[in-house]
């Protein structure tokens, strides 16, 4: 086969036992890989009843066809599950090396069952997969366990080719903002998948392999390669801004739009000290990262010299920046780093957490909580508070409990739900929607909740990269949502990072997809399978009990207008352009897709 | 003679010079151990090796180095496709591997592929 394996990992951890499966060609058409294909096959497979820390909920890490092949950015790895924070499908986007070792390893896709009756590790090397016991690395912070594991390998050359995925205290905890983490870096989008690890009592799971890869037309493909890796080099933001800062470039940006929100959303961020580019170089000494085929390498990593990094440290992007930071009116970058660090030992969503802390500062500032009640005091601002209880979070000690259960639920208890900023469960990643249309919209309406990461409106809304968008208007801003939510589903499914949008054309990509896996895509039938997927997960989604109540955003955004700012005085107006996405999308006025949409997807039961 | 010069303060552990090899010499594969160029990690850094001959000598004049405060054994730098080290010998074949400047002139394929300047083509 060309690009795909072609064979999937089944592991059920109460037998123990592990076998191995034949992907069906016939749905790698249809659904690609990566993405699709783990949500097709998670849906059929799990019910959209289960509850998600139970052993029947399953675990679907998806390579896409693309990853190892050398096609540029052709790095991702998703992880399929039901999230424990939203009830709704998760998929977490690994990009690094784990998606590539995945499928050098032989298999495109691992599905993980069951529960181990004690802490496991799940160890893949070529075709020997064994399930080791992992009593003593259950506590650990995930950069220990990776350590840990290396040095527990005979052969020291096999241990630095050996690439994990891990979960931290939090995770084994089954916090719902546990996330996993992969070879190092924080997985997008994770909230909740580290909780579904957790409750399997699966540490960790480590690959290396060397089988070979097939691609269909090698000639054609090494040139394509090169033809895209040029463009990306004359395009100004993946040549320059992506390189030189990774994301945190746009920190500067939004917070001249007034698109950084600040507090848990009640003001903007011009009134915090600039926290852009420049005072990013002076506090970290950068030096890129990249991931597996990635010319544009935008994860930075720091060997500054402070004790606490020890020269392992991660730099903070914009989502940590804006998250960690400035939405809790933070804007000490070394204390931001320190806070992104804590997260990737211990296992946190930077967005769940973010918004967590943020959430009870607001009741602390309305002295609905008090900081005796609380034993910390969570002021905005107060950094130190924030790293504590960090620690406290993860390792659900004493009052930190109340903490555990995330931003939703910290509300609710104490009467006042309206001081939630999020959607489905879910925290609003740090853009504030009534600054920029289009991001409200897809935050609305994102099948995970509201994370950028998944719709990338904000390339033409804030960059405008392809096509000039205003911000604050809503005129064609329903179609924009609509095909960054497919581009973004079909990229997630081939295996590639979304990021080179920035400097690419979507069709640029499409020679590169069609000379590696030998096929004959347009444009459009891509499109089209990305929307098949969007499709499929909302349909799995509708029948979890989510419905169009669910697409709404907190009232502060369509009610309250900004305070302050460049973006003064807007609303965001998704409740007008709601009814016109649905129509886009072949979707009744309650957000059910129609059954011809459905039909022409090919969605049918 | 051109040579390739490696600056591994640039490399960003990316592998994508290591695709680009095995594309090239094996007909429509892409396998990191199958390439004659491979990125070596060592916790947070990366030092892409070019592969060469293997010769007794090597072993024996070996030195500890230091980069930046860290100290490494020499075997983790060594271009020798020693049977130790199982990085230049090829995976499915068992043949040991040696770099031998291919691609499209003038660039060898990994330089090409190497976007970050890590690996350049020098002449001398
Ligand atoms: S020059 Fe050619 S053989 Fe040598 S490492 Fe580069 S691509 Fe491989
Ligand atoms: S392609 Fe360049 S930057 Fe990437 S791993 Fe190889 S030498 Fe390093």
């Amino acid at each position: 086969m060309n690009g795909w394996v072609g064979r999937c990992l089944r592991v059920n951890l109460t037998e123990g036992r592990h076998t191995v499966e034949e992907l069906n060609p016939a749905l790698l058409e249809t659904f690609l890989g990566g993405r699709g294909l783990g949500i097709t096959v998670f849906s059929h497979e799990v019910s959209p009843e289960t509850e998600p820390l139970s052993p029947e909920n399953k675990l679907v890490f998806s390579s896409g066809p693309l990853v190892g092949t050398g096609a540029v950015t052709g790095a991702s790895c998703n992880v399929i599950t039901m999230s424990s924070l939203t009830g709704t499908i998760a998929c977490a986007k690994m990009r690094g090396h784990f998606g590539a070792e995945m499928k050098y390893a032989g298999f495109d896709m691992i599905i993980v069952e069951g529960k181990a009756e004690t802490p496991v590790i799940l160890s893949i090397s070529n075709d020997t997969v064994r399930i080791i016991p992992a009593l003593e690395y259950w506590g650990r912070q995930t950069s220990e366990t990776e350590d840990m594991f290396k040095k527990s390998l005979d052969n020291q050359w096999a241990a630095r080719e050996t690439f994990l995925v891990s979960i931290g205290p939090a995770g084994e905890r089954q916090l719902p903002m546990a996330t996993i983490i992969n070879d190092r870096f924080l997985a997008v989008g994770g909230a909740g998948i580290g909780a579904v690890m957790g409750s399997k009592n699966l540490k960790a799971i480590a690959v290396k392999g060397q089988h070979s890869l097939e691609v269909a037309d090698g000639d054609r493909f090494v040139q394509v390669v090169n033809t895209l890796i040029n463009k990306l080099n004359s395009a100004p933001l993946t040549s320059q801004s992506m390189t030189q800062w990774g994301t945190a470039f746009l920190v500067g940006l939004c917070y001249q739009k007034g698109i950084l929100p600040k507090n848990n959303f009640q003001q903007s961020s011009v009134s915090l000290k600039n926290i852009s580019t420049d005072a990013l170089e002076n506090a970290f000494a950068l030096r890129s990262r990249g991931c597996f085929a990635c010319p544009i390498a935008c994860i930075k990593k720091t060997d500054m010299k402070h004790h606490a990094y020890e020269g392992r440290g991660m730099v903070p992007t914009y989502l940590a920046i804006g998250s960690l930071g400035a939405n809790c009116g933070i804007s000490n970058l070394s204390a931001i780093g320190m806070a992104n660090m804590l997260c990737a030992d211990m296992g946190l969503d930077p967005v769940a957490v973010g918004g967590t802390v943020a959430t009870l500062m607001e009741l602390v500032e309305k002295k609905i909580a008090t900081a005796e009640e609380l034993k910390i005091d969570l002021r905005f601002g107060n950094e130190n508070a924030v790293l504590d209880t960090l620690r406290l979070i993860a390792t659900k000690k004493g009052h930190a409990q109340r903490l555990g259960p995330g931003a939703k639920a910290i509300a609710e208890s104490y009467e006042r739900p309206d001081v939630f900023m999020g959607v489905k469960g879910l925290p609003l990643a740090p853009f504030d929607p009534r600054a920029i249309q289009g991001m409200g919209l897809h935050f609305a309406t994102c099948n995970y909740g509201p994370h950028h990461l998944y719709g990338y409106t904000f390339i033409d809304e804030l960059l405008n990269v392809h096509e000039d968008s205003d911000p604050s208007g809503i005129e064609g801003k329903p179609a924009l949502t609509k095909r960054y939510q497919d581009i973004t589903a079909v990229m997630d499914s081939l295996g590639l990072c979304n990021w080179p949008l920035m400097g690419l054309k979507f069709k640029n990509f499409v020679p590169m997809v069609n000379s590696c896996l030998g096929t004959h895509y347009t444009a459009d039938d891509l499109l089209l399978i990305g929307e098949r997927i969007w499709n499929a997960e909302r349909l799995f989604n509708m029948k979890a009990g989510l419905n169009a109540s669910d697409d709404i955003l907190p009232k502060r955004f369509t009610d309250e207008p900004i305070a302050d700012g460049p973006g003064e005085g807007q609303v965001s107006r998704v409740n007008e352009m709601l009814p016109e996405y649905y129509r886009e999308r072949g979707w009744d006025e309650h957000g059910k897709p129609l059954p011809e949409t459905v039909k022409n997807l090919g969605l049918e039961d | 003679m051109p040579r390739i010069k490696i600056d591994h303060v640039k490399c960003t552990g990316c592998r994508h010079c290591e695709t680009a090899c095995s594309l090239n010499h094996v007909a429509n594969t892409a396998n990191p151990r199958r390439s004659r160029i491979r990125v070596m990690r060592d916790g947070n850094r990366y030092y892409p090796v070019i592969s060469g001959p293997f010769v007794d000598a090597a072993c024996t004049s070996k030195q500890l180095i230091e980069i930046e405060g860290q100290h490494y054994d020499m075997c983790a730098f060594c271009r020798a496709s020693c049977p130790e080290k199982p990085y230049f010998i090829e995976a499915e074949t068992g043949i040991p591997l040696k770099c031998d400047f291919c691609g499209i002139p003038p660039s060898p394929s990994c330089v090409r592929w190497c976007n970050t300047g890590a690996l350049e083509l020098v002449e001398d």
